[in-house]
């Protein structure tokens, strides 16, 4: 199975893999969620600007960038969509770069409810 | 310990931060290579890094580099971190000058068991620069007295006379002898006599300005070099130096011993560019004459003939036409 496909498998937020990395300090998870949530939209735009100017370097940084934060944060399937998009810049597949940002969209759009029911639910 | 984490995504950065503290660091925060830099570059910087490899500015196998390439300073341990799989990759960051990967995301009991490798590495290091710098230290001292020993001085002596002749100074060589010494050592043992020997070391260096020297030239014998020292006021600053010597009593263990010392002295302008040895003959001859004086006295050490002073520097460009 490919890495694609074993992420695919996964859930969109691996929660119980996050709280070990922080040993189980939720202040620390619900922190990182902040940073997370503030980040990762100002990334995106960054992102589709990149991608909609064929800017492979800029494409190839930011989608990095946001695989580790997104990898850190436990969103495993989208992470793999960052990684998908990163290569796909590294190689100068300018064509598929729409559909890979879209795929990473539909992703982090699956991700951020999840996110924000763990919020809701610790704040209660 | 300092530790420096240089990351542009904030999160991995809180996740670091927070990890590092735990495991009991003292953690400092960048966002890019550039600052990352200037970090490891303070004086008191951290030694142990965390860089991210791919980092606006400077990316991480850059700090490694640019790091690498300072020599002057202790070493820094630094670890990348990366998403980046490829052997080639985890190769060209380990010729970077990294001394260590890690894969992100990052597992937290692995993170601290490679820093702590990091930790030894350094702590190696400390130990081998205190090593050395002992050797060093016993290389050109005296142990007991901890002044300079021999060989140092001679050292020294040898490039302030050429640099007192090039600069058409004067450098004052002053030999001194510790008066009737051996009957210290017979009448109150050889440890009084270590005593009266290492308080007269501090008295000398007492009488001494930062850039003059002092070593011990043998058993009970000493050495005062005074840099730039106009002729018309050695003889007093020898003096001075004698009585610093023979106004009070030596405090030993077994009570208070009387110290005296006789000294020679000897201004190099006087003598022209002179080889050290014949010098210090000179001088040592000066100081046996002090000794048949009746001790505790100062004898200078005169040329028959007056040398002539250095010829004054040529301009550079006449130098460079020869």
């Amino acid at each position: 199975m490919s890495n694609q496909k074993q992420a695919l498998s996964q859930p969109a937020w691996n929660q119980a893999e996050l709280l070990e990395r922080v040993d189980n300090d939720q202040e620390l998870l619900l922190d990182l969620l902040n940073i997370f949530k503030e980040d990762f939209p100002r990334s995106m735009r960054s992102l589709d600007s990149a991608v909609a100017a064929a800017d492979l370097k800029g494409a190839a940084r930011l989608s990095h960038t946001l695989k580790g934060m997104l990898s850190s944060l436990g969103g495993t399937r989208a992470s793999a969509a960052a990684g998908k998009l990163e290569e796909l810049a590294s190689i100068g597949e300018t064509a598929s770069l729409k559909d890979a940002y879209a795929a990473l969209e539909r992703e982090g759009a699956s991700l951020l409810p999840e996110l924000n029911a763990y919020m809701a639910e610790v704040h209660h | 310990m300092k530790i420096l984490i240089a990351d542009d995504d904030a999160l991995s950065r809180r996740l670091l931060e927070k990890a590092l503290e735990r495991a009991g660091y003292e953690v400092t925060a960048v966002e890019n290579g550039k600052q990352a830099f200037e970090q490891l570059c303070k004086l008191d910087g951290p030694r142990l890094a965390l860089l991210d490899w791919v980092m606006p500015e400077l990316d991480g196998p850059g700090v490694c580099r640019a790091v690498r390439t300072r020599s002057e300073q202790t070493y820094v341990y630094m670890v990348l971190l990366t998403s980046k799989g490829s052997k080639e990759e985890t190769v060209a960051g380990l010729e970077s000058g990294a001394d260590d990967y890690l894969t992100k995301p990052f597992n937290a009991e692995e993170l601290r068991a490679r820093l702590r490798v990091g930790e030894r590495i350094l702590l190696l290091e400390d130990r081998l620069v205190e090593a050395r710098e002992n050797m060093r230290f016993r290389a050109t001292h005296d142990p007991l007295t901890s002044l300079l020993n021999r060989g140092a001085v001679m050292d020294l002596l040898t490039r302030e006379l050429h640099r007192s002749y090039r600069e058409q100074k004067s450098a004052a060589i002053i030999l001194g002898d510790v008066d009737h010494f051996k009957r210290v050592n017979d009448t109150m043992g050889h440890a009084v006599g270590d005593e009266v020997l290492i308080e007269v070391a501090n008295r000398l260096l007492g009488c001494v300005r930062s850039y003059d020297f002092v070593g011990r030239y043998g058993g009970e014998e000493f050495i005062v070099v005074l840099s730039n020292c106009d002729p018309d006021f050695a003889p007093a600053r020898a003096e001075e130096i004698r009585k610093a010597i023979s106004n009070r009593p030596v405090i030993s263990a077994k009570g208070p011993v009387p110290v005296t010392m006789s000294f020679g002295l000897l201004q190099t302008g006087e003598w022209g560019l002179k080889p050290l040895e014949e010098l210090l003959h000179e001088v040592d001859i000066a100081l046996y004459e002090a000794k048949s004086a009746g001790r505790n006295c100062l004898r200078l050490a005169r040329p028959a003939v007056k040398a002539e002073p250095a010829p004054p520097p040529l301009p550079q460009s006449v130098r460079l036409r020869r």
